[in-house]
């Protein structure tokens, strides 16, 4: 079908060259960005990436994009040196006069369709896209795309040295079964822990995996009067308690709208399979296109800002990996199940990887940590980023008071201990600092 | 621009099915003349037999394969003669339609009666059926399953009481046993012996299996899945059946899948035993009556791992040893690209988990559990009867009269769940609109998704001696989804003829036309559970009499044996429940004889006598490490090494002594041999110091030429690189009063193998061999391995080094008598090697010259002895044996490919094996693609995946690119026989082939030997079916064997001789016993 678009396109094509229209220039809005993002997330769910390996998909085209931007305005300044191992692309030669915005969002969708599984599904939108440029004006389009080709050649060759091919085959995480605090394994699936060697990714600003180590969890014990116990036993108490409010109680409505699990499982039938839902990064990308729409943000201001967030989200999540596999906490379903009770479930599905810290609240602290700095504090907005999986426009008045729901939400859901969540939220927000402080743009 | 590539595909994909359907015409044609004649069946049209029946299913809205995950599972058979007119008449149960009762007129017609019978007409989801006399009126009666109390569902189970004349009346309440919930099938048989039929009835779940849980949820009652035992109070006079269940010790649980249910006294006690396959992961139960009207259940005491997804049981003598087997079956497929589309055996973590959970292991494959009388095998594997697909019934009967039960099974699913494409989708589905309003749409567009398939019926001929041969039923073997299945001779033609219910298809009726002489034995007024023994030229015959099995359906309670060629037997001796025996003499054969209960001499029960071996003091303590988590494509764990044990005089009494060396952190023993014939722990410090080693072999030498016998221990493990310190040997020096000290000295550090000591080059220094077991963390590599020269003072110096292979076991020993020794190595996925020690002073590989140039096997040992007195040294090998996953000859080797396919500087192991005619791989889509992640975009679906037929289909790279590829040619325990020249190799019997041969002593006529390896990876499964045995091969044409009295599943690593007919075996990760003959 799509080589027969394709074929049909072309056939326009020849026949409208054919009769001399003149090439008219190709125009690029912010909203090409939000599609080809919005595809990334799209195939990203089918693909089923998980929550880290879908923070590094979106970050390289991301920042692909923006150094070929980076040449045209003043307002941005190119990111190599600034982030880790990055040097200058080529430039686009003056004498061409490039369509940079072109170039830039053909690299960002060529990069993207290297990083996914499902190809055959970005090129159905590249497909599109090219006939309409092609027919617009096929010598610029032609210039541009060579461009954003050897932009992508650069870009990938720096990605490839990123540690990620090596970390496929790396040995599985062990799990220590004579350890009662170690991580186990949790329903339904029982899946590996995911991503254990993910901190020996390279980062993009931080110096390491653990330049913001938070501080350790409270100690694994379960005396009663511990600290520890005590968090375990809120864990229980409050899904007790929200459990009991019903489905439509706000909590119960928080849990769900930041659940973005990539891997929750059903079971029907003879088989068990995965539910399709984005990952945290995915939902603060979301909110990304949100906050530039509302901000009428042009093709740069919305490069910038899907840029600057998915580099925090995917040092976040470097970050938060390398304690999560420190620490190797168990999570509250194995606990409660083992000591408390048997028959109790989490109201969200325990995502597979050790409970400290969580990936959610660091994730959101360094997300919105750069938001707040590219769009303002107190900038309200509607988040309708789970509209399409069932859930309600929820509202915000900042970033950050969106970011500690969703940290918060990770408690009401009983995949999380408080102190998981608290100490996670700050460990984000030091890695939202150091990348707005690193990279800053020059109209900020 | 035109899509080339489209339409070449489409092109070729036409001339595909072009080829493909000329192909099979002409197959299909001279085939079909062939087997005209010889198909044992005749497919009888439905017009023809008047048996026009047919479950049809038809989605309603509450009800289909999404919303009820049992909707496929079909209806069930009943024969039984209703009106005793001497002909088994039918009864048959319908989903969505109403059941139907035929009547027998003889000449396999039929007349359905159901309606005058007073057979309720009304359609309620019937199941499983039973005909049985539970009144004892001499009249069978009918007890009929359902699925009620569930959405749309009410029906309640029902129990027609013979009214004679043909008449039925429903009597299910007023017996006590209308339970309404999510029935499967009763079983009727007498549980106390007080005469009259009590009843088990098992239900299914519908349960979610949200979590696996903990085995220990089968203890909560649920009041529709839970299964029941129901006691008769007939004898008391009381026309009610009492719930029993909880004093019965019967598990009641939402856990219990309950889908197989088969009745036997397995262990030949005189109480009815209770097997009950269950679906999913909770495991089969086989209650073992108490004979105190309780039952406890036993399986992991007499199954060393049961089918996972269990659907159907039979249970039946297959080897004529007079004891009863048990087949159960799964849903493995045969078809090559079905199989790689299809779900399979857990991940070895899951797994670990699910045994962690307090599970049982189960495999997603067929089972046939041998009973040797103290315990069963599973021997599916051996026999190619494992994989059936989507299995219902199995049918344990002798369909050619040749003496020999032989299997026939019913498959197919109307829709498969199981296709991974099919998964896969699901994921994708957006659940956000799965509304109650959009429901309906939702699932009816996942059923059209969900594919389906229709298989032929499988039958296998029991060719004895565990060989089985897949037949053709009926010649034309068309495609059906088949579920519940009996037999009987419905025409009293003396063979049995089958009756199959089928889905949206009439009933099948296979008519028998064999010849054979047989016998056909009607027990008068017999409650189920009378044991038949026929005696007849020198053979005995055993069935028991039990009607419920395959699958919802219940067979003839005639006992049929099939004869041959025997014309007279001698007698038949019928054992009744209640321990009544009646004996016939002299009976004519093609007849059937009828038997009324009478006498008064009673049965005495054959005790089963205990097996009969003690524990020794030593236990191995296995250190975990999961290899499958370093090496993701590994077939096999190989740091499960050890323990070594060498036998030798230390302290120069005269007598033997024994060193056993320990796993990683557990220190090394010594044994010394008291003058009482017992071994005593000896005080040696200085091996507390070297527990951290992991040892895989030792041996006694006199190292320092002093004369007495000093220790070289080989380390090993593969859970440190090559070079660490913790894999470095250790030589123990002898005092000569057996006190070590230990040698100061480096010493080999590699992952050891094998080591043997001899002084090849002649000079009075005995040197060794060191045979390397593979490299750290590359599976499949070769390591070098050293044949180290003692230069005396304690100094010893590489003489030669080589590549041989994964080195498991070396001997030397001259065997061609030039006064020059070879040296002979075994490991995996090598040839038996033989390395000759040549005048010139080299080593020359000499393994084709004397004929073992295609043996390349998974060997684990090797022995030289003369072994047919020739007085020519002989050699024996243990291999992997043949109740194995993978099949190999040289034609259809195992491959393995070892190269770095996805350029991540790390090594891959790509396995191809011939998967019932077609090469597959070894390793699962997702298995490889999370090894080698470039794979994901190669392979969007399992469809594409499931064409994938060799190497360079899998990886675009030619074999002849590939750095190393290893080959698998013989799989079989051997024997080669040394004729002067070269060897000549023949088999071990096939019950020395049910396992893995770990260890053997040869013996002047006889081999003892030692099995079973669970280093496995899931998808291949644990070796256990053969603890060990004896071969008697003072006729190497018929070698006889008996197997040694040893726990079941026992993983056997050595065998000692201690003295005349006692053995020890040592077991890795367990603990060590005494046995004798």
């Amino acid at each position: 079908m799509k080589s027969l678009r394709h074929c049909l396109y072309l056939t326009i094509l020849v026949l409208v060259a054919s009769c001399n229209k003149p090439a008219e220039p190709i125009e690029i809005t912010p909203e090409v960005f939000h599609v080809s993002v919005d595809k990334v997330m799209d195939i990203q769910i089918h693909d089923i990436f998980s929550p880290p390996v879908a923070s590094r998909v979106f970050v390289y085209p991301n920042i692909a994009a923006y150094e070929i931007l980076a040449q045209k305005t003043n307002e941005m300044s190119s990111l190599a040196g600034k982030v880790n191992e990055l040097t200058s692309i080529p430039m686009a030669e003056e004498s061409k006069n490039i369509n940079l915005e072109l170039a830039a969002i053909i690299a960002h969708m060529e990069l993207s369709k290297s990083l996914i599984f499902s190809e055959e599904k970005m090129e159905v939108l590249q497909d599109s896209l090219y006939a309409d440029w092609q027919e617009k004006n096929e010598p610029e389009f032609n210039t541009a795309k060579t461009y954003a080709f050897e932009v992508v050649k650069h870009i990938k060759q720096w990605m490839d040295a990123d540690n990620y091919n090596q970390t496929r085959t790396m040995p599985k995480f062990t799990v220590d079964t004579d350890d009662p605090s170690r991580w186990q394994p949790t329903p339904p699936s029982y899946m590996d822990g995911i991503e254990p060697h993910w901190n020996k990714i390279r980062t993009f600003v931080l110096d390491s995996a653990a330049q913001f180590k938070p501080i350790t969890h409270p100690t694994f014990s379960l005396e009663k009067g511990s600290k520890f116990y005590q968090e375990l036993m809120e864990v229980y108490d409050v899904s007790k308690e929200i459990t009991a409010k019903g489905n439509d109680s706000e909590e119960i409505e928080i849990a769900q709208f930041w659940d973005c699990n990539p891997f929750v499982s059903v079971t029907r039938g003879h088989f068990m399979f995965a539910t399709k839902k984005i990952s945290p990064g995915a939902h603060w990308i979301g909110i990304v296109k949100i906050a530039s729409r509302k901000s009428n943000a042009d093709v740069a201001q919305t490069v910038n800002a899907y840029t600057k967030t998915s580099i925090a989200i995917a040092d976040a999540f470097i970050s938060c990996w390398d304690e999560k596999y420190r620490s190797n906490l168990i999570r509250p379903e194995t606990l409660i199940n083992q000591h408390i009770d048997p028959d109790w479930l989490p109201i969200l599905q325990t995502p597979p990887f050790p409970e400290y810290t969580s990936g959610h609240s660091v994730v959101s602290g360094a997300a919105s940590t750069a938001l707040t700095a590219i769009f303002g504090d107190n900038f309200q907005f509607d988040d309708d980023t789970e509209v399409p999986f069932g859930l309600p426009i929820r509202s915000f008045d900042s970033f950050n008071l969106a970011a500690e729901e969703a940290a918060v939400s990770r408690l009401y859901g009983g995949i999380h201990y408080r102190a998981a969540i608290d100490v996670g939220l700050t460990q984000g927000r030091n890695v939202g600092n150091l990348i707005v402080e690193r990279i800053k743009m020059k109209f900020e | 621009m035109i899509n080339l590539r489209y339409l070449n595909f489409k092109t070729v994909a036409l001339c595909n099915l072009i080829l493909i359907f000329v192909f099979a015409c002409s197959n299909e044609e001279s085939d079909q003349d062939k087997v005209k004649d010889e198909a044992p069946f005749r497919n009888i049209d439905a017009n023809e037999s008047g048996l026009l029946f047919s479950n049809d299913l038809k989605d309603s809205g509450d009800l289909n394969i999404i919303e009820f995950l049992y909707y496929y599972n079909g209806g069930g058979v009943a024969l039984g003669d209703i009106n005793n007119d001497g002909l088994d008449d039918i009864f048959f149960t319908a989903n969505q339609k109403p059941d139907k009762l035929f009547l027998n007129l003889g000449n396999l017609k039929f007349k359905d009666i159901s309606e005058e019978a007073g057979i309720s007409q009304i359609s309620s989801w019937s199941t499983g059926v039973a005909m049985t006399d539970v009144n004892n009126d001499g009249l069978l009666d009918i007890y009929v399953c359902k699925v009620g109390n569930y959405k749309s569902l009410n029906g309640k189970n029902e129990l027609y009481i013979n009214q004679g004349n043909n008449r039925f009346e429903e009597q299910a309440a007023k017996y006590g046993i209308d339970f309404s919930g999510f029935s499967t099938q009763a079983s009727f048989f007498d549980y106390d012996n007080d005469g009259d039929m009590d009843m088990y009835l098992m239900n299914h779940s519908i349960h979610s299996v949200y979590s696996y849980g903990n085995a220990s949820a089968r203890t909560k009652k649920d009041s529709l899945s839970g299964d029941l035992m129901f006691e008769n109070k007939l004898f008391d006079g009381k026309v009610k059946f009492v719930d029993v269940t909880k004093q019965a010790n019967i598990y009641s649980s939402a856990l219990g899948y309950g889908l197989a249910l088969a009745t036997s006294d397995v262990n030949n006690d005189g109480y009815i035993d209770i097997y009950v396959g269950n679906d999913f992961h909770e495991n089969d139960y086989l209650y073992l009556n108490q004979g105190n009207k309780t039952f406890k259940e036993s399986a992991e005491d007499y199954f060393n791992h049961t089918t996972r997804f269990t659907m159907g049981v039979d249970i039946a003598d297959i080897t004529n040893n007079g004891k009863l087997d048990i087949v159960s079956l799964d849903m493995m497929p045969y078809n090559a690209e079905i199989f790689l589309k299809s779900g399979g055996e857990d991940s070895d973590k899951i797994n670990q988990i699910k045994n962690s959970f307090g599970f049982q292991q189960q495999y997603a494959r067929n089972h046939l559990q041998l009973n040797n009388g103290s315990y069963f095998v599973d021997a599916a594997l051996i026999t190619n009867t494992y994989a059936t697909d989507w299995s219902w019934s199995p049918l344990l009967l002798d369909y050619n009269n040749d003496g020999l039960n032989d299997l026939f099974i019913t498959n197919g699913i109307y829709k498969r769940p199981n296709d991974l494409d099919y998964i896969k989708y699901l994921s994708t589905l957006d659940f956000a609109n799965y509304t109650e309003t959009k429901q309906d749409s939702i699932e009816l567009k996942l059923i059209n998704t969900m594919p389906t398939l229709n298989l032929p019926n499988k039958l296998f001929t029991n060719a004895n001696n565990l060989v089985f041969k897949s037949t053709s039923v009926d010649g034309k073997d068309g495609s059906t989804y088949s579920n519940g299945a009996a037999y009987s001779d419905l025409d009293n033609d003396g063979d049995l003829d089958i009756v199959i219910n089928n889905i949206n298809e009439n009933a099948t009726l296979l008519e028998n036309k064999s010849s054979g002489n047989y016998l056909t034995v009607k027990l008068k007024n017999s409650i189920n559970g009378a044991k038949v023994n026929l005696f007849a030229n020198g053979k005995t015959y055993y069935k028991e009499q039990s009607t419920v099995k395959g699958y919802l359906s219940s067979s003839t309670s005639n006992l049929h044996f099939g004869l041959g060629e025997t014309t007279k037997i001698d007698s038949l001796v019928v054992v009744w429940q209640d321990g009544l025996i009646v004996t016939k003499k002299d009976l004519a054969v093609n007849a059937t004889v009828s038997i009324e209960k009478e006498g008064t001499s009673k049965y005495n029960l054959e005790k089963k006598d205990a097996l009969n071996y003690q524990e020794f003091t030593f236990q191995h303590r296995e250190n975990v490490f999961l290899d499958y988590e370093q090496d993701g494509l590994a077939p096999e764990n190989l740091s499960l090494e050890g323990p070594s044990t060498v036998q030798a005089d230390f302290n120069s009494d005269g007598l033997l002594d024994l060193y056993i060396g320990g796993a990683r952190n557990q220190k090394p023993l010594l044994f010394l041999m008291g003058q009482d014939g017992n071994l005593k722990l000896s005080d040696t410090k200085i091996f507390d110091e070297d527990s951290r080693y992991e040892d895989t072999d030792a041996i006694a030498l006199d190292i320092d030429s002093d004369g007495d016998l000093d220790i070289y221990a080989l380390s090993g493990g593969n859970d440190y690189p090559n070079g660490h310190p913790l894999l470095e040997d250790r030589i123990y020096v002898n005092d000569g009063k057996g006190n070590f000290s230990k040698l100061e000295s480096k010493l080999i550090n590699t992952n050891g193998g094998s080591v043997s000591s001899h002084d090849f080059d002649n000079d009075g220094l005995v040197d060794l061999f060191i045979g390397n077991r593979a490299v750290p963390g590359a599976y499949g590599l070769s390591p070098q391995s050293y044949i180290l020269k003692n230069k005396g003072n304690y100094t010893f110096e590489i003489y030669a080094k080589a590549r041989f292979g994964m080195v498991t076991d070396s001997k030397w020993a001259d065997i061609d008598e030039d006064g020059l020794s070879e040296l002979i190595i075994v490991g995996d996925w090598m040839p038996i090697t033989i390395m000759s020690f040549t005048s010139n002073g080299k080593f020359l590989d000499k393994t084709k010259e004397f004929g073992f140039g295609d043996t390349n096997g998974l060997w684990n040992v090797v022995e030289v002895a003369d072994v047919n007195n020739d007085g020519k040294l002989d050699i024996i090998g243990g291999n992997v044996g043949l109740n194995f996953k993978w099949k190999a000859s040289k034609d259809t080797p195992v491959k393995m490919y070892l190269d770095d396919f996805d350029e991540n500087e790390k090594l891959d192991q790509l396995i191809f094996y011939d998967f019932f005619g077609k090469y597959v791989p070894f390793a699962s889509k997702d298995k490889l693609v999370e090894q080698m992640p470039y794979l994901r975009k190669q392979y969007t679906d399992y469809k594409s995946f499931a064409s994938v037929s060799n190497i360079t289909d899998l990886t675009d790279k030619p074999e002849e690119e590939i750095i190393n590829i290893k080959y698998l040619y013989e799989l079989r325990s051997m024997i080669f026989l040394n004729d002067g020249a070269k060897f000549n190799s023949m088999a071990l019997p096939n019950q020395a082939q049910l396992s893995t041969l770990e260890d053997i002593i040869v013996e002047k006529d006889k081999i003892v030997f030692t099995g079973n390896h669970n280093g496995f990876v899931t998808e291949l499964g644990e070796a256990s079916s053969n603890s060990g045995g004896i071969l008697f091969t003072e006729n190497l044409e018929n070698i006889k064997y008996q197997s040694l009295d040893l726990p079941n599943g026992i993983r056997g690593r050595k065998i000692l001789k201690l003295k005349e007919n006692e053995y020890l075996v040592v077991t890795n990760n367990g603990k060590s016993y005494r046995t004798g003959l």
